[in-house]
């Protein structure tokens, strides 16, 4: 059994050997398949078994390489590698974390493909790769997906990508062998996408090593300026073509459309005119009726003032008959009688009562008024001086003085006109007296300063 | 020219870390000689009743 056992060490030992020598070499898979081998035969070969791990490891595979080196521990708990390798992982634990989150973004893609989320997968793949550029199944899967798409020339990129992190990879060799086969055969590095592309002339693409290089057509400055020539031959046609066809029909249309406006607005303009000629009538026939309504109120007026000047006399008796020295109370309801205005409309025994009135209250009446008079005409205070020595001459119309000095307010106060008038009152009224020599010298001044 | 589904059946999902205790415990490590020693218990095993039934 001892011999058996060492033949079996010894066999594992070769295959250990042949593991390293690929791993070497980077065939991961070769040296995947070789320390398998190796392990099958002794389980105990410790060395096998961690270099398996950093296989795994290098390949993006964190958790089987982690499962080795624990199981690695488990059987030779002193003296072993595998506490370094774990070390190296715990120490590290945000690059173990950032292994983890490519590992499930893989998955995730890989469950894209499934549900047939192509476009999704190759986004997602392409964050797993920037993440860890060292994951084989990534760029494997992304590979295969370019293929499906017919991106031959990233498809060979991926592929060429894998096959240098693992030059045994089959798959990666297959693809490769896809990609390549899709491309032109003797024109090395141009790509049938390229030739697809090709008939606009704009870009060339190929390839140097594992980096696509794109590179703009350089165009001779002849062919510039055809372009050039043939952008502005497009320009002249396209504005002949404007000028010739288009704008004479555009111009049309505008004037019809313009004709019909016209039209649409003369007839406007017209009825516009009807409604005028109505409105002037109607305005007319209102004017009539305002006319009419007005003299119709300027009779209503005159019956109401001479109504009210009836009951102001009447109420004016009424306080002399209670009390005949309330001179005030008379002055008050006799103000609102003007003689000249109902002068026509009143009868005989209003103007007899009237009268009588007068010849018993009218001279104090008059007084009273005068003295108010006189006061605000020296005063300077010429419209009440007009307004009460006008009441005073009303009610007693003998007083020189009180007519002279009415024309004076009405001189000071501008009304030359009406002093005129009342200073010829005092001359015809009250001849030979000093108020008129005084009222003759005012008419003379007056006359000279309108003259 | 490739066929995307069966490549795509060759793509398995990667091990996530959560799963690391169920694979180490769940892995068959028997080597050669394990099995090599279950082989000579079962023929010790065979032999010992073969011997049983003849007497």
């Amino acid at each position: 059994m001892a011999t058996t056992r060492k033949k079996l060490e010894s066999l594992s030992n070769r295959y250990y050997n042949e593991g390293l020598e690929k791993a070497t070499v980077r065939d991961m898979t070769g040296a995947v398949e070789a320390l398998h081998q190796s392990l099958k035969l002794n389980k105990y070969n410790i060395d096998a078994r961690n270099l398996l791990g950093l296989v795994y490891y290098e390949t993006g595979e964190a958790v089987p390489a982690l499962s080795e080196w624990v199981i690695s521990k488990n059987l030779q708990p002193e003296d072993n590698l595998a506490d370094s390798y774990m070390d190296m992982v715990r120490s590290n634990p945000g690059q173990f974390d950032n292994i983890n989150q490519t590992i499930k973004k893989f998955n995730i893609a890989l469950n894209y493909c499934h549900q047939d989320s192509l476009d999704l997968a190759v986004i997602q793949l392409k964050k797993v790769l920037s993440l860890n550029p060292g994951f084989i199944k990534a760029h494997l899967l992304l590979a295969l997906l370019y293929l499906k798409n017919g991106n031959w020339d990233r498809a060979k990129i991926e592929s060429q990508k894998a096959l240098k992190l693992d030059t045994g990879n089959l798959l990666a060799k297959r693809y490769l062998k896809e990609a390549d086969s899709m491309l032109l055969p003797g024109e090395s590095g141009k790509l049938v996408s390229d030739v697809a592309s090709s008939e606009n002339d704009e870009v060339i693409r190929y390839n140097s090593g594992n980096e696509m290089i794109i590179q703009p057509v350089k165009k001779s400055a002849i062919a510039r300026s055809n372009s050039i020539w043939g952008i502005l031959l497009g320009i002249v046609l396209g504005v002949a073509v404007a000028c010739f066809l288009i704008l004479p029909q555009r111009i049309q249309s505008i004037n019809s459309k313009n004709q019909e406006k016209i039209a649409q607005i003369s007839e406007e303009s017209d009825s516009k005119s009807a409604q005028i000629v109505a409105y002037e009538q109607q305005i007319a026939s209102l004017k009539e009726e305002i006319d009419a309504l007005g003299a119709t109120v300027t009779e209503y007026e005159g019956v109401d003032s001479t109504s009210a000047a009836m009951n102001s006399l009447m109420k004016a008796v009424n306080i002399y008959m209670e009390d005949p020295q309330n001179y005030e109370g008379m002055g008050e309801a006799l103000a609102n009688i003007d003689l000249d205005v109902i002068k026509g409309d009143v009868s005989a025994e209003f103007t007899s009562l009237y009268d009588y009135l007068m010849s018993n209250v009218g001279p104090q009446l008059a007084k009273s008024y005068y003295n108010t008079g006189y006061e605000a005409y020296k005063n300077d205070d010429f419209e009440t001086a007009i307004t009460n020595l006008s009441k005073a001459y009303q009610y007693d119309n003998t007083n020189v003085n009180t007519l002279y000095y009415l024309g004076n307010a009405y001189n000071d106060s501008g009304d030359t006109d009406k002093a005129k008038e009342i200073f010829d009152a005092v001359v015809t009224q009250f001849p030979d007296t000093k108020s008129a020599a005084a009222a003759e010298t005012k008419l003379a001044e007056i006359n000279n300063s309108n003259g | 020219m490739l066929n995307f589904e069966e490549e795509l059946k060759k793509f398995r999902p990667s091990l996530e870390i959560e799963d690391a205790e169920e694979i180490i415990y769940n892995q068959d490590i028997d080597d050669m000689s394990d099995v090599l020693v279950k082989l000579l218990k079962e023929a010790k095993a065979e032999s010992d009743t073969a011997k049983r039934s003849k007497e």
